[in-house]
């Protein structure tokens, strides 16, 4: 019993004494550099971290292109409480589909403006689109027009997003750390507000880690055109009043110190989301069954209720000098969407100040119930359709890199992307008159960030 | 797949994961203090550079069917 408990202050002596090598090691590498950027032991405690990013995102075809700059401050005290708050811009141009089926002619389409001489996320001057009255309603509207055989897109997508988001964490106790945080972003046709709090707790000499949190959030669709009844055919009138969503949702995990080189982790979450979950916006075309003739554009419908499953599971392994970072997801929900999400990323060090990052995502999903590439005249028109690929079936790949440069006390970090969605352009039971179209209508996208960040007492 | 199908390969998964841990955990009675070097570097982080990660989530949120899992699963944009 005595060399037991010998043992034990042994192992509490040499954890002291490793604890102060560790913070040592932290201040040296902080000071002059560690030998391998990987290496690197220094943490923020007492000192405020600032980082700054700024994204640039262009999908192929003139489609959507974004910009968003970002800033972060984190205040860590050095009692371990910390204080985040972030600011988000984003801007977006570009051109959405508008969730009509291509045709073999030019297809028209009409979308209401408030005044005729506003600018609504809808439509712009964007030579794309032309302001015309209803004959014999005096009712004003804008009417673009897509080309033959090619996806019909609307080009007047414009939106600026403000965001900020704010967090809190604090020691309840040595092994207890709770948090809790807020978040308000606003757009011309969006608003969301959401909270959240959490707990983790560490067990078994910090080889365990539990954590449990809860959000909710509320938000609110407020088009400019308004929001139109679902499966109502389209036209240039303004639509109805504003609608709400909320989601409420919670996330447990568990983090597990495996090995001196593992540590893996285990989420499991779910929300319910209730209330307006429709894209406002977009249509589905109405066809004749067997021609595949466009008779009508319908706005789209999806349901009110849809409570969202998954696992993710994540491992972060030092493998000689560099590090992998594996992770894997699987999701489902009650819309009938079920995916599979599949990343791999080796941080890989040229000495003390470089180091080089490839990257690899996997994504496949199938399609949700109500996902229709068009309706068919003459059918029972159904509860709920959408013909938007997002809730369609298909895979995507990302592949990228980043680099990381130690530079001026700070790091100063570039990432590129290259995403790749693919789908069957003409899924199997595509009428004979659309056999010639490509009913695919996923995206293939760049993206840019570069950022820096930088910590100081 | 069916849903059934799908319910059944997620608590497979979970349970497999679940085990995997739960044995790699006995072995991990060693990883006493002195042994964390390795995991008390920055890169051994599982959120490295967390506006990186809110970027990426949110492109795959506005793009995807499907979003979450790491923490809450998206939201606070009209983009999906």
């Amino acid at each position: 019993m005595q060399l037991a408990r010998g043992g034990g202050s042994v192992a509490s002596a040499l954890g002291l004494l490793s604890a102060t090598l560790l913070g040592a090691n932290s201040a040296c590498a902080q000071e002059s550099g560690a030998i391998n950027i990987n290496d690197d032991t220094s943490t923020d405690l007492g000192k405020t971290r600032i980082d700054m990013s700024v994204l640039y995102y262009a999908e192929d075809g003139g489609r959507l292109k974004a910009i968003e700059p970002v800033a972060s401050a984190t205040l860590n005290a050095s009692d371990g409480s910390t204080f985040n708050v972030r600011l988000t811009s984003d801007t977006l141009t570009g051109a959405t589909p508008n969730g009509a089926a291509p045709w073999i002619a030019p297809q028209t389409f009409i979308t209401p403006i408030k005044t005729p001489d506003s600018e609504t996320t809808t439509t712009s001057a964007s030579g794309h689109s032309v302001i015309v009255t209803i004959p014999g309603t005096g009712v004003v509207a804008s009417q673009y027009t897509a080309p033959a055989n090619s996806l019909p897109l609307d080009y007047g997508f414009k939106d600026q997003r403000y965001a900020i988001d704010l967090g809190y964490s604090k020691l309840l106790a040595p092994d207890l750390r709770g948090s809790f945080g807020g978040a308000f972003s606003t757009e011309r046709d969006y608003r969301s507000i959401s909270f959240y709090g959490g707990v983790e707790k560490e067990l078994f000499q910090k080889r365990t880690t539990l954590s449990a949190s809860a959000n909710i959030e509320f938000d609110q669709s407020k088009p400019k055109i308004g929001i139109p009844v679902p499966l109502s055919p389209m036209s240039g009138l303004l639509k109805g009043p504003n609608q709400n969503k909320t989601v409420i949702g919670g996330v447990i995990g568990v983090t597990e110190v495996v090995n001196r080189f593992w540590l893996a982790q285990l989420n499991y979450s779910a929300d319910l989301s209730e209330g307006y979950q429709t894209d406002p916006y977009r249509i589905i075309s109405v066809v004749d069954g067997g021609s595949g003739t466009p008779l009508q554009y319908l706005y789209e419908s999806r349901p009110r209720s849809r409570f969202r499953q998954s696992v993710y599971a994540a491992s972060k392994i030092a493998a000689g000098p560099t590090v992998a970072d594996l992770s894997a997801r699987v999701y489902k929900d009650d819309w009938g969407v079920k995916s599979f999400t599949g990343e791999i990323k080796e941080r890989i060090p040229f000495g003390s100040a470089f180091y080089f990052e490839p990257r690899f995502r996997y994504y496949t999903q199938g399609k949700a119930d109500f996902f229709k590439d068009y309706l068919l005249a003459g059918a029972p028109l159904p509860a709920f359709a959408t013909s938007d690929s997002r809730l369609g079936k298909f895979s995507a790949k990302t592949i990228g890199a980043k680099i990381g440069v130690r530079l001026g006390g700070g790091e100063f970090y570039l990432k590129g992307d290259r995403y790749i969605q693919s789908g069957d352009q003409n899924p199997p039971g595509t009428i004979p008159g659309l056999a010639g179209e490509n009913l695919f209508t996923g995206v293939s996208a760049t993206s840019i960030i570069v950022g820096y960040s930088f910590a100081f007492y | 797949m069916k849903s059934e199908n799908l319910s059944r390969l997620l608590l497979r998964a979970s349970v497999a994961f679940l085990l995997a841990n739960g044995a790699a955990g006995c072995a991990s009675f060693d990883v006493n203090p002195w042994d964390r070097d390795l995991l008390a570097r920055r890169s051994m982080q599982f959120n490295t550079h967390p506006l990186i990660t809110a970027a990426d989530e949110h492109i795959y949120f506005s793009k995807e069917g499907s979003s979450g899992g790491r923490a809450f699963g998206g939201g606070g944009c009209g983009c999906n």
